[in-house]
């Protein structure tokens, strides 16, 4: 922290910030200011309103269903299992815009094409016969299918940066995010128009249906094995962003790029590399999304990455732990939230958006983050 | 030297190849039938000229010297030759040893290939494919290379002549949309066989063509009388088109110009104001079930109760289409200040997913209120406009009324676009913090985006409800706002003539090329990309914009002053979990 004698013994966080709009607001009239906090009071206010209705609708639904507990703590592992998923896609978004500030809206369409390459990978594992096989083969297997759905993400994700963003570094900001929408609507319908409209199936091995009992809570192994992997995949990440020297070089991009070249770091290869990593997450993710609705399509990808980009923003985008916390704490939102509420469970997409709007206005940086939204464009 | 030509060759073969690839597994040989390859060959070709003129820049061109050039494309298009016919050989042996491909790849059946060969399918299918075909598919495709590389040895030539055209181009970009007015209307006279069965489509064409050329021709008209008096002559011929195209071409024309409206209005959130709004549909759809309610209140289960319980006869139109204008418009820009309250801190990219967010809610509560909306079922009978009884309902008068109002909206665009609120929009785009320094007061300004662009997309929405009379939740998906931001960008942010432009270009095309309309979205999310790397200003920028995307000495967005202390700004990077 030797650095705050350069600026005014201010606390290091958001430091540049607090001095551009400190220098602006000293010059800036009176009735600016006030009209601000009116609109923060009202916003808060606002906000009040809204928790206090929603805990009085929660507590009358809960009282008037009476689910038993069993059904909260089974409906909460779903919840987890799915937050597990999101977090994988969470933490490719986080990554992405960490180094680039660049909100890569094909993510879910990297995901949705490392679902594709493993279904295709399934499908040629069960023609070996190899998914009805001993048990050690079984494994060898679905660990293959995970490989090659994470081929198929880094493919993708590699060329969608080689191609849609290089190009437009350093372009203002709308710029890359248009060319971002455009990509993600070109993999969509490529993918419909290369494999057709029909949905492709993930069938699951024997070794992977049933699942086991605790007390009155039925636990699929699907569900295990989905959330102990996306916990395993978390890990391996955080080791090679916090370990390794290629992790040290991204900490260094995304901290400033130039700088970051001048101390000799390739700045192509670094974001390269960003991108390799949150694709191959996102395979994973893509994988496991399959074997867990059991169905992938051409627009699986884009709602739950959507989630997934809610959940990187509710945890504070940039943040890993964040993106982690984020999607879990999504997941159960999800998860539970249409029976808490009383409202079907078709509803439970906007449950998500609302999530989104919500941190946004009251909280815009989120659970863990700094503040960003309001960075300059 | 020879062996960069070579390798530089072999990179654009390889690249060649996998856009090639893309194409046959999409199936575009299928459409294209008996002259695939030759087309496919002649796509080659434009790929490898803009490969291998190597970067937009003059200088890149220049560098080019004939024979290494001549020596990269022909690698190039022999290289991609020899892959992509060994593609589809691989593909013909496996259908003809009775593989189905079909259930991995949706487009790889026996006529896609019989195409690439010029065969019948059922030689595909018997393994009786030509000898020579593969030779013929190599030869085609290295020609394409060689043909590459002399288009941009053209280009170089050409680039190097000054050409002294005098005000000759100037007057012929002035007088050709009343040139393609003219045939338009000859078009349509009796006895006329030009075009044979596609005469219709032809005649569409040509009347896109003359609004499109009428927008150039403004710009180059000398600002002042000049200007003044060409306008006056091109809406004219403008007014008279709906009178002479027939009913079909009205009704695409109409479709066109309801699209105007909402780009317009998304112009000014997004081109003036600079707030990426990707929910913009929700105004639209406000416009259209606020109209449907008023004028077939019938149609919605609890509306009509109310009504009922209320003492008002709920079988007819409450209003007609003329008093819902306002009623409409209304709730459409109470719903975008609605929108914009809680967004207003937000900026660039969190504004789009937000905004995303509210336009998917909406679209899921119309399809979810069963109720109010109908559901899925939608609302139907919804009634045309009427005038001293005349029913209005038709293509032509639609057509009418659209352009009317693209007309109203244009007008409003383009006196706000000038007027202090205006000049608050575009301080506020650039910088914010600035902007509110120099006394812009943003919370209002931005409201007023919001508000104002969600009118103009309510009143959009009236029309279309009143042209379609049966409105569903299917009609407003996130696709009408991605298409109506792609025609803002592809015309050009921030300019009104960018919009009609687009318009036309992304609406009007695709209802003329049918036979693409398989590919339209893939096409357009292809254009959107490489028109952000191409020409981000879009095709009719406004002179602002072209000055700060093509400013002198790097890109626009790094200027030369910038505000950021050197030293970075948060060091728990280095020992938190942070990246």
């Amino acid at each position: 922290m030797e650095a705050t004698d350069f600026h005014d013994g201010l606390p290091p966080q958001n430091r540049h910030k607090r001095i551009v709009t400190s220098t602006i607001r000293s010059s800036t009239s009176y009735r600016v200011r006030r009209q601000a906090t009116t609109t923060r009071w009202l916003v808060r206010g606002l906000g009040l309103v809204g928790l206090a209705l929603l805990l009085w609708r929660v507590v009358t639904v809960g009282l008037a269903e009476n689910y038993p507990l069993s059904f909260w703590i089974s409906q909460a592992l779903n919840g987890l299992v799915l937050g597990g998923v999101y977090a994988l896609v969470a933490l490719g978004y986080t990554l992405v815009y960490g180094i680039l500030l660049m909100i890569n809206f094909a993510h879910g369409e990297v995901m949705m094409i490392g679902a594709f390459t493993g279904v295709f990978a399934l499908q040629f594992f069960t023609a070996l016969g190899w998914m009805s096989g001993p048990t050690t083969l079984v494994v060898l297997a679905l660990l293959l299918i995970a490989a090659a759905g994470m081929l198929g993400s880094i493919a993708t994700g590699v060329t969608l940066e080689r191609v849609a963003y290089r190009p437009l570094r350093g372009a203002p900001r709308l710029v890359p995010l248009i060319s971002a929408i455009g990509a993600s609507l070109f993999l969509q319908y490529s993918v419909l128009l290369v494999f057709g409209v029909s949905p492709r199936t993930y069938t699951r091995p024997p070794l992977l249906e049933g699942g086991f009992r605790v007390g009155d809570v039925f636990v699929p192994y699907t569900g295990v094995i989905i959330f102990v992997t996306s916990l395993l995949l978390m890990l391996a990440l955080y080791l090679i962003v916090q370990r390794t020297k290629l992790g040290k070089a991204m900490r260094a991009v995304a901290e400033d790029k130039g700088t970051a070249a001048l101390m000799g770091i390739d700045v192509d290869r670094v974001i390269v590399f960003t991108f390799i990593l949150s694709a191959a997450l996102a395979g994973a993710a893509g994988v496991m999304l399959g074997f867990h609705n059991t169905v992938v399509k051409f627009n699986s990808g884009f709602v739950p990455g959507l989630k997934a980009f809610t959940a990187a923003v509710l945890g504070g985008i940039g943040n890993i732990p964040g993106a982690m916390v984020g999607a879990l704490l999504l997941g159960l939102i999800e998860a539970i939230g249409p029976s808490a509420l009383g409202i079907p469970t078709e509803y439970k997409d906007i449950i998500a958006f609302s999530v989104l709007v919500i941190v946004l206005i009251f909280r815009p940086s989120g659970l863990l983050g700094e503040v960003v939204s309001e960075k300059k464009a | 030297m020879r062996l960069r030509s070579v390798q530089r060759g072999l990179r654009i073969g390889a690249i060649a190849f996998a856009i090639l690839t893309y194409l046959i597994l999409i199936g575009l040989p299928t459409r294209l039938g008996s002259v695939a390859t030759p087309v496919l060959a002649l796509l080659t070709a434009l790929i490898f000229w803009v490969a291998l003129r190597g970067g937009k820049s003059k200088r890149a061109l220049a560098d080019q010297s004939p024979a290494p050039l001549a020596l990269t494309g022909a690698t190039a298009g022999l290289a991609s030759g020899l892959l992509t016919a060994a593609l589809i050989a691989g593909f013909a042996r496996l259908l003809a040893a009775g593989v189905n491909v079909q259930p991995y790849l949706d487009k790889i059946v026996p006529l896609n290939m019989a195409a690439l060969y010029g065969v019948m399918p059922g030689a595909v299918m018997a393994g009786e494919l030509p000898g020579g075909g593969w030779l013929w598919q190599v030869g085609l495709l290295t020609l394409a290379g060689v043909v590459g590389a002399l288009l941009v040895l053209l280009e170089r030539s050409l680039r190097q002549r000054t050409w002294s055209t005098g005000g000759a181009l100037r007057w012929l970009t002035i007088v050709l949309p009343f040139v393609l007015l003219a045939f338009v209307i000859w078009l349509g006279s009796p006895g006329v066989t030009l075009g044979g069965n596609n005469r219709g489509t032809l005649r569409l064409l040509a009347a896109m063509a003359a609004i499109g050329s009428a927008l150039f021709a403004l710009r180059a008209a000398q600002r002042g009388r000049e200007q003044r008096i060409l306008a006056l002559l091109l809406l004219i011929g403008l007014a008279y088109l709906p009178f002479t195209l027939d009913q079909f071409q009205n009704s695409v024309m109409g479709i066109v110009f309801i699209f105007v409206m909402m780009g317009l209005g998304l112009n000014i959130v997004v081109g003036f104001a600079g707030l990426l709004d990707l929910g913009y549909v929700a105004f639209f759809a406000i416009g259209a079930y606020v109209y449907a309610f008023l004028s077939a209140p019938f149609a919605s289960p609890a509306f009509s109760a109310l009504l009922t319980s209320l003492g008002v006869p709920a079988d007819a139109p409450l209003v007609s289409f003329w008093v819902a204008i306002p009623i409409t418009m209304l709730a459409a820009g109470l719903g975008g200040v609605l929108l914009g309250i809680p967004v207003l801190r937000l900026r660039g990219d969190y504004l789009a997913i937000v905004t995303l967010g509210f336009g998917e809610i909406i679209r899921l509560f119309m399809l979810n209120m069963s109720d109010l909306t109908n559901g899925p079922r939608g609302l139907l009978n919804v009634a045309p406009p009427y005038l001293f009884g005349y029913n209005l309902g038709n293509p032509r008068d639609i057509f009418i009324l659209a352009l009317l109002g693209a007309g109203v909206i244009a007008f409003a665009a383009y006196r706000l676009d000038g007027s202090r609120l205006g000049r608050a929009w575009i301080a506020m785009r650039e910088d914010e913090d600035v902007a509110q320094a120099t006394g812009v007061n943003l919370v209002q300004t931005k409201l007023l985006a919001f508000a104002i662009g969600a009118l103009f997309a309510g009143l959009a929405g009236q029309l279309y409800a009143a042209r379609q009379t049966n409105i569903f939740p299917d009609n407003f998906t996130l696709f009408v706002s991605v298409d109506t931001l792609s025609l803002v960008i592809v015309g050009g942010m921030g300019s009104i003539p960018g919009v009609v432009l687009g318009a036309l270009a992304l609406k009007g095309l695709p209802e003329v090329l049918r036979g693409i309309d398989e590919y339209r979205i893939v096409t357009f999310a292809a254009l959107l990309v490489i028109m952000m790397i191409v020409r981000p200003e879009g095709i009719l920028p406004s002179t602002r914009r072209r000055r700060e995307l093509h400013e002198e000495g790097g890109p626009a967005s790094e200027p030369a002053i910038t505000l950021e202390p050197a030293l970075p700004t948060d060091y728990r990077t280095l020992d938190g979990g942070k990246l």
